[in-house]
């Protein structure tokens, strides 16, 4: 007794044939229902009406030995696929995938893998979503509109599956010959649901992407179909759901036919027999307002009233995605397109998370850990342990580059012990220690990818495409590049690019100089590439250099220290990165009008004149010029010690060595009043308390000229020019002593 | 021969607009055409019986299918964008495609009064009668709501706020009263307004919210590709210097291509390739503006360079366009001239005459 076969050809994602489906399902009451989709993950498939699973969720096949060959499965609420399930396990029918198994497409070499991606970006188009291929040659935007006109509202077609079984055999009427693969997928699908009426008694309902309804429908025997299969490769694999995003649904992969906005298929489906045009412009609406535009209800109704004469005049019956698309932009947002781009992210495409529920099977995230750990000879431990690695060995790096892709999985196993000291150096040491709950977290983290090396790379991304400020998002560079992950660190550059041409504030330019040599010159330690990143820096160091002088403007005390921090480290980084002469030359002659500027503030101008004395670009006695100008006694005392601090905080050795420089000090204070010298106390206080014991007494005799020649501040005893020699000896003798053991 | 220097659309056109409206389809009250036909007839296509209609727009069609039905909703369509995209244009031939008269034009400045929108009076009538409909001098305004026609307002946000909210009454309650004879002019069907207006520009006065969204609007955008953007300057520099008598100098076209370029580059915020972003001046940087600078280069090489066009003259000129607010827009251009035309070839003599001059 054999049960009969319905085909229901879909489109995968399509709220519109998700609606049909289960309507079309109550009415059939199939004991069967079978679904394009891994036959060996068929196991996995009813926990899909588990009420803790939220979609989106993707069902996830790896290869049990490198879980970065996977693929993904994605389900929305809206997809077919995903209420056929829960249908048939609301209603007890048994329920199987019945595609090629997973180990045959992540069996394949990846020669194989690289064939069939061209074999489909050719057959693209159209058989991976003809609805959509057709929807686009009517010239509708988006395959919805064109499925509820064409399909749904066009009476004179009979049942809908029946006139999309018709398109189709109309479609792939003159197709040329197959990929190996797409026909192996058809002859597997075949013997499976030959197999299920074979056993079942009553109807078995196939769900399947509208393009094989005709290859499924065709009767060809059984064995010219296990022909086809023989010899597909093989593979162990394993499989789990894992929690997808909305913005990820947006993604082509697997079956996931890359939906163009998610937002606009969740509302269709939402909505059912709902008004579909007017809560859409409601929400698009709600969103602007949130956004603190100014939209009245009238305009909406405008909205509306415009959508319905575009489709008239287009000759619709309803208006679909561009028509409110079109609508919206006239009315709501003042004709800007920016202002729709601007809220068409959140509106098309939404921020919904998946949930998978606690008993899921294995997480790959974790299993990666276990087999990297197992390379790199690194033991999960509860106590706290130091850990020292060598960068230049093979193993040194990979534990190295392990830990760090952890840490930016928010699992800090391993904490870096020097860091900010050991950057450049050869040398890193590591405190490692391991809690349960990083289990957990990495668990959490499945969202981003299916490796540890991917999910990093995944959350770095996201991460930096949030961040607004130059400074950290160069920070989150250079760590995408010391845990070594490509895509993060190409993403992170090209957005360091945008941000870095579209800010013209100094202090943030200054902020990103730092990391960003550090970036060059970890590229070096970790062969890394940083092309792009060397033409980057000079670029920025250009923009810097025309901001600073109107980011010193105006300061007080808290923001001039601040931007006096971020000046001398950007100078040092300028130093270190060993940029083109000229670009440093534009940098130095910015210092230099901040000098000069009498505008700029005057610790400012100190510290910029400070690093041009040190960078011998201001000679000694025009710095001693330049002090006594600016500590003249017409300059006002606050100004004149701001010049100082920034001149000297951090550098009071420079007076001991300088004569010149010290007598101009020396002559600026002693013209300040008694008044003006406790006001300024502090000042020198903090100054000169940079300096230990010894140095001071040496800036002591240096000023009360004890000593004039070149050992200043130390007196030779007397006689020793007679003991010398004897003494020179000694020491001699020891040290040849020692070199010959 | 045709003594006027230019006629309006709906006469040099009107084979065009006689072949379609020979066509069927369903017509709003008070249109000569049906919506679709209006479409064609800026787009570009055939009518019915095959005559060949010429496209009077170059760009997105779905722009003018909104505009179009707008128009259809009893809705005021206010057409926006820097100058020089055609918006007086396409405003022109949307009443010449949808009533068959274009010639209903409210030119709005700042010294537009609330007479020359609403109605007039004839003084010597109203001094000799009293105040009566014969002492009233309607105004276009007034005549497009009295016969169901097109009205259209240049430049609608020139003229003072106080003057563009007369119009509020007339958009929302399709009437419009008049106090002194207690009565009111009240639309037929087929009534509407095209209003044009910049978004960019200096001397306009905002539009009140509350006539904004009275108005469905729609954006005109800039030439999408430079090719583009250079033929339509090269073509309007050779007529406007063949009119001026200025000897157009052979290396025209290549200047042309290298201002398009620099203009189209700080418009947009990012270099051609895509590869380096950018700030943008204040200014609109339209490709009406690249055409004056092109002109006054030419004229300035004319009379004072002997015919030789360089780098250096356009310069100047380009500085004017670029720099509309001396502070931000010195920065933003010398941003621009450090990081991006020091470095490309073909552009020295820009790079070193535009450094110069800021």
């Amino acid at each position: 007794m054999a049960g009969e076969v319905f085909l229901f050809g879909i489109r995968h994602h399509g709220p519109g044939s998700a609606r049909r489906l289960v309507e079309a399902l109550d009415a059939l009451k199939p004991v069967a229902v079978l679904i394009e989709g891994p036959a060996d993950a068929s196991d996995l498939l009813p926990m899909l009406a588990d009420p803790d699973m939220v979609t989106p969720v993707a069902l996830l096949t790896y290869a049990e030995d490198n879980p970065a060959n996977a693929s993904f499965f994605p389900f929305a609420d809206y997809s077919p696929e995903y209420q056929a399930a829960r249908w048939a396990v609301r209603h007890g029918a048994a329920l199987r995938f019945i595609d090629l198994p997973a180990s045959d497409r992540l069996g394949a070499s990846d020669g194989d893998i690289a064939e069939e991606i061209a074999a489909r970006a050719e057959a693209d188009p159209v058989s991976h979503d003809p609805i959509g291929a057709l929807a686009t040659a009517a010239g509708y935007d988006d395959g919805e509109s064109w499925w509820s006109d064409v399909i749904e509202e066009n009476p004179a077609t009979g049942p809908i599956f029946a006139a999309v079984a018709d398109a189709m055999t109309a479609l792939r009427a003159d197709e040329k010959s197959l990929s190996a693969r797409e026909a192996a997928r058809e002859a597997h699908m075949r013997i499976e649901i030959a197999k299920a009426a074979k056993e079942c008694d009553g109807a078995v309902a196939v769900v399947c992407g509208a393009w094989h309804v005709p290859a499924l429908a065709e009767r060809r025997s059984l064995a010219a179909d296990r022909e086809l299969l023989k010899g597909r490769p093989k593979t162990k694999i394993k499989a789990t759901w894992a929690p997808w995003t909305a913005p990820r649904l947006a993604r082509a992969s697997g079956y996931g036919a890359g939906v163009v906005a998610p937002g606009w298929c969740a509302h269709v489906w939402d909505m059912r027999e709902r008004d579909r045009a007017a809560e859409w412009l409601t929400k698009v609406t709600r969103v602007l307002r949130d956004r603190g535009h100014f939209v009245s209800t009238a305009s909406v109704i405008e909205a509306q009233r415009l959508g319905t004469a575009l489709a008239a005049l287009r000759g619709r019956p309803a208006p679909g995605f561009a028509e409110l698309r079109e609508a919206a932009i006239a009315c709501l947002c003042n004709g800007e397109r920016a202002m729709w781009d601007d809220i068409s992210a959140e509106l098309l495409i939404g921020a919904g998370v998946g949930a998978i529920p606690a008993a899921t099977p294995l997480a790959p995230l974790l299993e990666d850990l276990q087999r990297q750990q197992k390379v790199t000879r690194l033991k999960p431990e509860a106590l706290e342990r130091p850990l020292t690695l060598d960068l230049r060995s093979d193993s040194g790096l990979m534990r190295s580059t392990l830990l760090h892709r952890l840490n930016a999985l928010d699992v800090p196993w391993g904490r870096l012990m020097d860091a900010g000291r050991s950057r450049g150096t050869f040398r890193e040491n590591w405190q490692l220690r391991w809690e349960p709950e990083f289990a957990v977290r990495l668990v959490e983290n499945l969202l981003y990818g299916s490796t540890i090396a991917e999910a990093a790379g995944g959350r770095l991304i996201e991460a930096m495409g949030k961040e607004a400020e130059l400074g950290p998002l160069a920070t989150l560079v250079r760590n995408a590049m010391i845990a070594d992950l490509s895509r993060a660190t190409e993403y992170g550059i090209a957005a360091l690019e945008t941000k870095a041409a579209l800010t013209s504030d100094g202090q943030s330019l200054l902020a990103a100089l730092p990391p960003m040599a550090d970036i060059l010159r970890y590229g070096e330690a970790r062969a890394g590439t940083v092309e792009h990143l060397a033409a980057l820096m000079p670029r920025i160091v250009v923009q810097a250099a025309l901001a600073l002088p109107y980011a010193a403007r105006n300061l007080d005390a808290p923001a001039a220290a601040k931007l006096r921090g971020a000046l001398l480290a950007a100078d040092a980084a300028i130093q270190l990165a060993q940029i083109e002469t000229d670009v440093v030359a534009g940098w130095r002659d910015a210092l230099r009008a901040l000098m000069n500027d009498d505008q700029a503030t005057r610790l400012i101008a100190g510290t910029a004149a400070r690093l041009l004395y040190e960078a011998e670009l201001l000679s000694a006695d025009h710095a001693a010029d330049l002090l006594t100008r600016m500590l003249s006694p017409g300059t006002p005392v606050a100004e004149a010690a701001g010049f100082f601090e920034g001149f000297f905080e951090g550098a009071g050795q420079r007076l001991i060595h300088d004569a010149t420089l010290r007598g101009a000090v020396d002559a600026w204070l002693m013209t300040l009043d008694e008044e003006s010298f406790t006001a300024s106390l502090p000042l020198f206080r903090r100054v000169f308390s940079a300096l230990d014991r010894t140095e001071r007494r040496r800036l002591m005799d240096a000023l009360f000229a004890r000593s004039t020649d070149a050992a200043k501040g130390y007196r030779l005893i007397a006689g020793a020019s007679d003991l010398w020699p004897a003494h020179q000896a000694r020491v001699l003798e020891l040290l040849t002593a020692g070199a010959a053991r | 021969m045709n003594e006027k220097l230019r006629l309006p659309a709906e006469e040099s056109y009107a084979a065009e607009l006689k072949a379609l409206a020979a066509g069927d389809g369903h017509r709003p009250p008070g249109w000569a055409l049906s919506p679709r036909q209006v479409v064609t007839y800026l787009m570009g296509g055939k009518a019915a019986d095959g005559t060949v209609i010429t496209p009077k727009y170059v760009g997105d069609k779905r722009l003018i299918e909104t505009a179009v039905a707008t128009l259809a909703t009893d809705r005021a369509l206010l057409l926006l964008g820097v100058p020089g995209t055609a918006k007086s244009w396409v405003s022109e031939h949307l009443a010449a495609g949808i009533t068959g008269n274009s010639t209903l034009v409210i030119q709005c400045t700042a010294g537009t009064d609330e007479n020359q929108i609403r109605y007039g009076w004839n003084y010597a009538q109203l001094l000799a009668h009293g105040p009566s409909r014969d002492a009233l001098v309607p105004t276009p305004l007034m005549r497009a709501m009295e016969s169901g026609k097109l009205c259209r307002f240049e430049e609608l946000t020139r003229m003072g706020s106080d003057v563009q909210d007369t119009l509020i009454t007339v958009l929302s309650e399709k009437m419009m009263p008049i106090p002194e004879l207690n009565t009111a002019v009240y639309a037929q069907r087929g009534f509407n307004i095209i209003a044009t207006a910049n978004n960019r520009d200096k001397g306009v006065n905002e539009l009140s919210s509350a006539l904004k969204r009275r108005f469905n609007v729609v954006v005109l955008p800039l030439p999408d590709s430079a090719e583009e953007e250079v033929a339509i300057i090269v073509k309007r520099v050779g007529e406007m210097a063949e009119n001026l008598d200025l000897p157009a100098p052979k290396n025209v076209a290549d200047e042309v291509a290298r201002v398009v370029a620099i203009f189209r580059e700080l418009r947009s915020g990012s270099t051609e390739d895509g590869k380096v972003a950018l700030k943008s001046p204040s200014g609109g940087l339209s490709t009406a503006e690249a055409i004056a600078v092109m002109i006054g280069g030419i004229s300035q090489a004319t009379f004072f360079n002997d015919g030789k066009l360089t780098p250096e003259t356009l310069a100047s000129n380009m500085i004017g366009a670029v720099v509309k607010d001396p502070v931000q827009d010195t920065a933003v251009l010398g941003e621009y001239l450090e990081t991006v035309l020091k470095k490309r070839r073909g552009f020295e003599g820009y790079y070193a005459s535009l450094t110069d001059l800021i």
